[in-house]
């Protein structure tokens, strides 16, 4: 197989808010703007940076780094709490800028939107991407407020748009073509290119493959057979060359939570309130998808840096909390605990359309736990969540912040 | 410094015909006014069926910034936060 660059006009556009957490703050606290700012989960001395401002990063207080070790690379770092509604509403507002140009709108995470552009009225009126792109930019200010940058970077496929949107960061705008890849290729090195980590990394260097370049000269029987074993070779063959491969969208497939302790523990009970804390969770939103599920994993993590996960398949069909706890209690009580338990997390798989009808063999007839589940439901959405809680919650405070996930925004 | 206050707080508000926009224009907190100069964000949450707007916002002189709560069911506003944008 051989395929030439793609030469055709570049037609998508890759847009990431920068920074995006630290960002919106520093908008909504003008005192804030211009200062190292890290939103981390927690406060406290152990509680993780999930982002920084441009400030922040400068001083090297990046991703993953604690809040201890924040302040020891900067005093002056002020360190917030996430306010997920907030981002949520950030996201909502950039999202509606951009519905103004085309309805081919993918959102890959809460910051990250990419836009196809074919087709669209705006191009068909002749405008170029990069005046679009400058015009969305202002749209964003004005929308969010005049402290929010965005990168945009503009490619024949959705890989090249995303490299585009990294060369010049922040408030960056940049345009892939044919023309030049090799020359943005000459100036990148593997472990930049989007989606190639340091363990396909290593599958190049063995294969002789150790610059963008060179991955790109490199042939795609030799891509497919020798380096990457699987069609993901031919994947990579394609997308350097700016084919597109990755406007593939995959339907839901689990519905999950999970949680970062602030208070570590190995204490069963606590844990098992955590548990159906997050099982709620889990069937409000496997509920209110019109789903229900037929398997279960559980996931622990420790402070020794281990971790435990189990999964099972489900004999009846999960819908009401109480289904999901149960399973997900008797996972629990399987679990080898060997250190305090640093985050635990629950999923439910197998989902199905349409709440089940079918009867559980020894479970008593499930449509009263049907019939339960969204009568607690309406309540609970009148009057907020966890006005009506199962009894093993008793006596628990809010424990369970409300968390923005980094990846899918499907729901 | 930022600190959480969640004390009830009276507000002026301003709603502008041409902007289409309501606005928080004075705060009174503790025998003082202090005078909204920049309206940072604005959204709302539900809590239940109850719709809060809050609004987060600095004052005149720069000096203080306040994350306001207004609750609709009841038009009570709440000051949540009060920050002057240094670190703890």
């Amino acid at each position: 197989m051989e395929m030439p660059i793609n030469y055709n006009q570049p037609l998508v556009m890759h847009i990431d808010l920068n920074s995006c957490f630290a960002i919106i703050e520093q908008q909504a606290n003008p005192l804030i703007r211009h200062k190292p700012v890290a939103v981390a989960a927690y406060d406290t001395p152990g509680g993780a940076v999930i982002a920084s401002s441009y400030e922040a990063k400068a001083l090297g207080i990046k991703l993953g780094v604690n809040v201890r070790e924040a302040r020891l690379l900067s005093k002056d770092v002020i360190v917030l709490m996430p306010d997920p509604a907030k981002y949520r509403d950030a996201h909502k507002r950039f999202k509606e800028v951009l519905l103004n140009y085309t309805n081919r709108i993918t959102p890959k995470s809460i910051d990250e939107f990419v836009i196809d552009f074919r087709g669209s009225l705006a191009i068909q009126r002749g405008r170029s991407l990069a005046d679009i792109g400058l015009e969305i930019k202002q749209k964003i200010k004005e929308s969010l407020g005049e402290y929010v940058t965005v990168n945009i970077g503009i490619g024949p496929n959705r890989f090249l748009a995303k490299t585009a949107a990294g060369l010049h960061k922040p408030d960056g705008l940049d345009v892939i073509t044919g023309e030049h890849l090799k020359e943005v290729y000459r100036q990148l090195s593997l472990i930049e290119l989007t989606g190639i980590n340091v363990h396909y990394e290593a599958r190049l260097n063995v294969a002789g493959i150790y610059t963008p370049l060179q991955f790109l000269k490199a042939d795609a029987n030799f891509l497919k057979h020798q380096v990457f074993h699987s069609k993901l070779g031919l994947d990579w063959y394609l997308r350097l060359r700016g084919w597109e491969v990755d406007d593939v969208i995959w339907g839901r497939k689990s519905f999950g939570h999970q949680y970062a302790l602030g208070q570590k523990t190995a204490d069963r009970q606590q844990l098992s309130q955590l548990l159906m804390k997050l099982c709620e969770k889990t069937g409000r939103r496997l509920r209110s998808s019109g789903h229900s599920a037929s398997g279960i994993q559980l996931f622990l993590r420790f402070t020794n840096r281990q971790y435990w996960s189990k999964g099972r398949d489900t004999k009846a069909e999960m819908y009401a909390t109480s289904d999901i706890f149960l399973y997900a209690q008797r996972l629990l009580n399987q679990a080898v605990i060997p250190a305090k338990v640093t985050n635990i997390g629950v999923a439910v798989y197998g989902l199905k359309s349409g709440s089940p009808e079918q009867l559980g063999f020894f479970d008593g007839t499930r449509m009263d736990k049907k019939s339960r589940a969204e009568a607690v439901d309406k309540i609970n959405d009148k009057y907020g969540e966890f006005t009506l809680i199962p009894a093993v919650m008793a006596n628990m405070d809010n424990t369970i912040l409300d968390r923005i996930a980094f990846g899918s925004v499907r729901n | 410094m930022r600190e959480k206050i969640n004390e009830k707080v009276g507000v002026v508000m301003y709603f502008s015909a041409e902007q289409r926009r309501a606005l928080p224009h004075v705060v009174s907190w503790h025998g003082r006014d202090y005078y909204v100069g920049e309206v940072g964000y604005h959204h709302t949450i539900r809590e239940g069926e109850t719709l809060h707007h809050i609004y987060e916002v600095v004052d005149k002189d720069k000096t203080t910034a306040f994350r306001l709560n207004l609750d609709t069911s009841n038009l009570f506003w709440t000051l949540e936060v009060v920050s002057d944008g240094n670190a703890d």
